[in-house]
């Protein structure tokens, strides 16, 4: 079959004005549909996804707790603390571990600029600050492994923290004092969307080295301790050794649930996902199913198109036209049907989303505005598209093609 | 170049069956021009169907230059239209949404010939049908007489071996009959094989043999 053919056909759906305009526009608006329900919907789970990586990716937090059962000889009830020696005791004995971290809190005064207010006042170490998606804005930086280590007087706070005190001034080089002792601001919080958070989001916190923290609390011991697996799926095996470790440290029961708590971002992380995924499935259903009134719009006109020209089919087929050319005709007018309006739903779904991600987000309130905003329109959304495009353009193409291609020529061409 | 042996025809709708043809044995000589004739109901046209490849008979031989053609299917059936048969109609059955040139084209681009040859082949057909100017034009743009032309150069292009023409004058007015008809017999002349079906004695007297159908058997007997 020479390419000729194809022209030939599209010379003849040319010339015949078929009044399309209204099948054209349900397949414009079905394209339509479709591809903004899956771009909206991927931008709810991409946005899920980063705000919930705005408390940090991949984290174990680990907190003491109190024992529920006996252990040798040890009574139930025993409180079981975290101490700072235990960051280092619990990274030699798991190699799993990437990254751990101490962290204490009290509730301090903090003032500066004449202002006075009151900000939980974190201790903790540099590592802290890539587990939890602390990133300094342009000018400043998070504490660093020598502040640390010489336990300086220095801060890092967020940008809310600096906004109360310093209004819009630059906060960073700035001093601020923190229950009577001075601090030096290194580095001021960049905003982030946020969903998760434990005392109060990001932006209210002041953190500052654990050493510095513990001349204003001597209280030994520790809120909680981060840790950072170097892989995603350790994260439980870490969760046993962590309770076998410090179970036999401070004497409790390993399998002891109450002993230690555990709060498991990735686990919930990944229930997050699942939610979002199913809300994307459904959305790409909902637009699919729009998307086939279009089609079914265009099996019926093919119908009608293919009666109306029986005499025609049947003058081709005296001729010598085998059923196939006429199959392959009808199959691509569909095509040419379908290439239209769906053509234009795409350019303008494309231009849509590409708007609306140009309308900037307020990351201070929790509106679902951040999460409707973002509409992400992928490679594999677009595969999608035309994946089920090309499934409802062969359906609804085929049945009234192979219709007319059987039709007996001397019939055919009685037709009037 | 044709032998039919033992044709028959039969239409069964329901329980009643109608005999359309009833055993025909006929043969057509290369060059040869047959006039097939007989009133209503006699089955010229079914007998031209079967001839012309478009059905299918119910029993019988049918060898079309020595192809045993009666046992085809129907992709099959379709080429031998396409190379060896030519059709003029009686109600012309041009595509009416394509130009003059685009119908003299249409049996060229099914047999998947090449742009030049069938560029060469179109304009000298046309020519020859004397509307080369025409050929842009549509068929409702062209009288009756030009649109047989067009049929009749279309018939031609892939060079069949036997033209058939089922009342060919049967929608013209005398003048553009005369005119096909003078086409047809310098085809013929220049070898051409022809079968043609009318009822008209006059149009008939151009042919070289007259075969006679009554009831769907022959009426001069078996040729």
């Amino acid at each position: 079959m020479n390419a000729t053919l194809p022209r030939f056909f599209w010379s003849e759906y040319r010339k015949r004005r078929k009044k399309t305009s209204l099948i054209t526009f349900a397949l414009f608006w079905g394209t339509l549909s479709i591809l903004l329900l899956m771009s909206f919907g991927r931008g709810l789970t991409t946005q899920f996804k980063t705000a919930f990586s705005g408390l940090g990716e991949t984290l174990i937090m680990v907190y003491g707790g109190q024992t529920s059962v006996e252990f040798e000889g040890l009574p139930k009830g025993r409180r079981i603390s975290l101490y700072p020696e235990d960051v280092d005791y619990l990274k030699e004995r798991i190699p799993e571990i990437r990254r751990i971290a101490p962290e204490e809190t009290l509730y301090l005064q903090v003032s500066a600029n004449g202002k006075e207010i009151n900000r939980a006042v974190h201790g903790t170490t540099e590592q802290f600050a890539m587990m939890r998606t602390q990133v300094p804005q342009m000018g400043g930086r998070f504490l660093d492994a020598d502040d640390c280590r010489e336990g300086r007087k220095v801060a890092f706070i967020g940008w809310q923290v600096a906004k109360d005190l310093f209004g819009d001034g630059d906060a960073v080089g700035r001093e601020i004092v923190v229950n009577r002792i001075p601090f030096r601001v290194i580095g001021v919080l960049k905003q982030k969307l946020q969903n998760s958070m434990y005392n109060g989001p990001d932006a209210d916190q002041v953190y500052i080295p654990f050493h510095a923290y513990m001349q204003i609390d001597n209280d030994r011991r520790l809120d909680q301790i981060h840790i950072q697996p170097k892989d995603k799926d350790d994260s439980t095996l870490i969760e046993d050794r962590v309770r076998t470790l410090l179970g036999r440290k401070y004497r409790f029961d390993a399998t002891d649930r109450y002993a230690l708590s555990f709060w498991n971002t990735i686990e919930n992380n990944q229930e997050g996902e699942a939610i979002f995924r199913g809300i994307e499935i459904f959305l790409g259903l909902v637009g699919a199913l729009t998307l086939l009134i279009g089609a079914v719009g265009v099996t019926n006109l093919m119908y009608a198109t293919a009666k109306e020209r029986t005499k025609e089919i049947g003058i081709k087929l005296a001729i010598g036209a085998r059923r196939s050319v006429i199959v392959q005709q009808f199959l691509l007018e569909t095509v040419f049907i379908f290439a239209k309006g769906t053509f234009w739903g795409f350019v303008t779904a494309f231009n849509v989303v590409n708007l609306v991600r140009l309308i900037p987000i307020d990351y201070s309130t929790f509106g679902v505005q951040a999460y409707l905003l973002r509409p992400v329109f992928s490679l594999d959304i677009f595969v999608i598209y035309m994946a089920v495009v090309s499934v409802l353009v062969f359906l609804s193409g085929i049945f009234p093609a192979l219709r007319a291609s059987r039709s007996n020529p001397i019939e055919s061409l009685r037709y009037e | 170049m044709i032998e039919l042996k033992g044709i028959t025809k039969v239409y069964r709708t329901g329980s009643q069956a109608l005999e359309a043809l009833r055993g025909i044995t006929l043969s057509v000589e290369r060059g040869e021009f047959i006039s097939i004739m007989g009133p209503s109901g006699s089955g010229k046209s079914t007998l031209m169907n079967i001839i012309g490849c478009l059905d299918t008979p119910t029993s019988g031989d049918y060898v079309l230059d020595s192809d045993n053609v009666a046992g085809l299917t129907f992709d099959q059936l379709a080429a031998v239209r396409n190379r060896k048969i030519g059709f003029v109609f009686q109600n012309f059955n041009l595509l009416p949404y394509a130009t003059a040139w685009e119908n003299v084209e249409l049996p060229m681009l099914f047999d998947g010939k090449s742009h030049r040859r069938r560029r060469e082949r179109v304009t000298e057909l046309l020519n020859a049908v004397g509307l080369y100017d025409w050929r842009d034009h549509r068929p409702s743009e062209l009288s009756g007489g030009q649109q047989q032309r067009i049929a009749l150069a279309r018939a031609l292009a892939n060079d069949p071996l036997i033209l058939l023409a089922d009342e060919p004058t049967g929608n013209l007015d005398s003048k553009s009959g005369e005119e096909i008809m003078a086409i047809l017999v310098a085809l013929w002349k220049a070898g051409r094989t022809i079968v043609m079906v009318t009822h008209n004695d006059h149009i008939a007297a151009s042919s070289q043999r007259i075969v006679r159908l009554f009831d769907g058997a022959l009426a001069n007997g078996n040729q």
